[in-house]
């Protein structure tokens, strides 16, 4: 792969109505980083998670991957150029089984037919340990399950970046536990992984970067226990912390 | 097709979990049997037939529409106006009205083009409503046109001279060969990977979307297919009436018909739309002469059917005994069954 880099983000702004979720947000990655973004509710992870996909265009500012301009395609074309994202509520194909839901994935994602598709699909299944469920119907998983067939089914369209929003949400932890393994995996094959999470401690052991969102803006960025350690991040984590305590 | 796949030298991928040639062979007996009716009874038992075979084609169509693309459409009417219209156009042109059929389908898909980049912009009662608006303004549209006899209708030309039984017949071959052309083109469609897509979008769009599918080409692909289908019933149905007319071909009764069907049958299953017309029929033939009590008990029926009965006969059937006689899944073999239940694709009371 070329060195340049692998997901570009140039001034990216998004506003709805006078609420800026996105203010002039700029970064760079490069293939196979693995990126945490935490923040308090409301800070625009979800947002940017949104800007990078596709299910939101920004009002300004470029979105480019691998050298390429996406800012104007729908996910889905995103999709089959190589970033795949999951959903903090999984969004299941419930009518479908397991290996059919990764199925699609493969074929519309990673643009594979036939055997090759069915191939990708058993392996990722086993890769995030669904296999034995391959032929049930999605509406009968249970919530750590549903998580998995999220992760599966976006590691089925042959990603190059990865896009994980609160896949730990939910969950105790050893599960929590398990799917970090799990992602860890997904890393060493090279993929970029960037990952929003209120379960910071799933983070700290697997990111090797991570970016503190506030208001819209990023307001730290680098090694995630000095990230965690500078006095602006503090002061959002703190402070939030205080001002829930307050209320309650 | 390939039916199987080698899966990492040890697993085997299939497209139903116990093998389907039986299914195969029991629609062709089946297919078999109708096709020699016409030498076997009268011409009063196909006639019925004929209208069981349109209403097969058009239910078949809006369970494609419904029941895998998620489109809810009361409007479909608008293609068997355009079929009708297409084949006393090409019958006064000297065209056989049989050879028509054809090509009022591709018509019909071709009207449906334009008309597909309308609605596919609106969602669920937008969608709805908008497809009856487009049935309504091609009525119009026909009414005006005194070529196209305006709203009295017209004789259907190119019929004259034709032995009775003999057209009959050929009316009665015609509408088998659709409704066959129908069942057999929705299983093609459903087992080929825009099938699987169909099944996603209907499921969840966003999620669908966000593995690479095409979600709006997708639609666009069912509403053409649906288009052309409706095209070819509305074509049969001129054929076998001899007489065109707009408010008989543009009338929103045809959506009701095949909603009824579909529901009864079983949306999002080919078997179910089959089965709907077969029940359709029967209590149609059995209260056809206690007047206002036919719409009575069939209104009495789609409502128990909706509430008690949501995945329509065929669900109820496909469950009990886990027939599927069109099997447009996958299976991947050396892998557990469902933990609990049935069998795999049953619907859980959660979803």
């Amino acid at each position: 792969m070329s060195s340049g880099p692998l997901l570009e983000l140039a001034s990216v702004t998004k506003r709805f109505g006078s609420i800026v979720v996105a203010d002039s947000l700029s970064l760079i990655l490069r293939g196979g980083d693995a990126v945490g973004i935490v923040g308090p509710n409301g800070a625009g992870k979800t947002s940017l998670f949104a800007l990078i996909s596709g299910d939101l265009s920004p009002n300004s500012g470029e979105v480019r991957f691998e050298g390429r301009p996406v800012t104007r395609l729908d996910p889905a074309a995103r999709c089959r150029l190589g970033i795949a994202r999951t959903y903090q509520v999984p969004r299941s194909f419930e009518h479908m089984t397991v290996f059919e839901n990764v199925l699609v994935a493969a074929h519309r994602g990673a643009g594979l037919r036939g055997g090759e598709a069915t191939d990708l699909a058993a392996s990722v299944l086993e890769e995030t340990h669904l296999h034995e469920e391959a032929n049930w119907p999605a509406s009968r998983l249970s919530l750590l399950q549903r998580k998995r067939l999220e992760l599966a089914r976006a590691l089925g369209t042959g990603p190059r970046l990865l896009l994980l929003d609160e896949v730990a949400a939910g969950l105790t932890e050893p599960e929590v536990a398990g799917l970090v393994q799990v992602v860890e995996g997904i890393r060493a094959r090279g993929i970029g992984v960037i990952w929003v999470e209120h379960v910071v401690r799933a983070l700290v052991g697997l990111v090797d970067r991570l970016i503190c969102l506030a208001g819209g803006r990023f307001i730290g960025d680098g090694e995630p226990l000095a990230v965690l350690a500078t006095p602006a991040v503090k002061e959002v984590f703190l402070g939030t912390s205080y001002g829930e305590g307050n209320s309650s | 097709m390939t039916d199987t796949a080698a899966v990492g030298g040890r697993q085997r991928v299939t497209r139903s979990r116990r093998s389907a040639a039986w299914g195969a062979l029991v629609g062709v007996v089946v297919v078999a049997i109708l096709f020699s009716l016409p030498y076997l009874v009268y011409a009063n038992v196909t006639g019925v037939l004929v209208n069981l075979f349109i209403l097969v084609s058009l239910a078949t169509m809006w369970n494609l529409l419904a029941g895998y693309a998620g489109l809810i459409s009361v409007g479909q009417q608008a293609y068997i106006g355009v079929g009708a219209y297409a084949v006393f156009v090409l019958a006064g042109d000297g065209i056989s009205p049989f050879l028509a059929i054809p090509l009022a389908a591709l018509i019909s898909a071709l009207v449906g083009l334009p008309a597909s980049f309308l609605l596919l912009r609106l969602r669920r009662e937008y969608f709805a409503i908008a497809t009856w608006v487009v049935a309504e303004a091609f009525q119009l549209v026909v009414v005006r046109s005194n070529s196209l006899g305006a709203g009295a209708g017209a004789p259907l030309p190119g019929m004259v001279g034709l032995d009775p039984a003999l057209r009959q017949a050929f009316t009665y071959w015609a509408a088998l060969a659709v409704a066959v052309a129908a069942l057999l083109g929705t299983y093609l469609l459903l087992r080929s990977r825009l099938g699987l897509d169909l099944t996603a979008v209907r499921d969840n769009e966003v999620g669908a979307r966000s593995v690479g599918v095409r979600v709006v080409r997708a639609k666009r692909i069912v509403y053409l297919v649906a288009a052309a289908g409706a095209g070819a019933a509305g074509a049969v149905l001129v054929i076998s009436q001899l007489f065109v007319q707009p408010t008989a071909v543009f009338t929103v009764q045809w959506s009701a018909y095949m909603i009824f069907v579909a529901l009864i049958g079983g949306l999002g299953s080919i078997e179910g739309p089959i089965v709907g017309t077969v029940i359709f029929f029967l209590l149609q033939q059995t209260l056809a002469d206690r007047g206002a009590w036919y719409l009575i008990v069939l209104g009495a029926v789609a409502v128990l059917m909706a509430m008690w009965v949501p995945r329509g006969l065929w669900g109820l059937i496909s469950d009990r005994f886990g027939i599927r006689l069109f099997p447009v899944g996958y299976w991947l073999h050396g892998m557990n069954p469902p933990a609990t239940g049935p069998g795999p694709k049953t619907e859980s009371p959660q979803a």
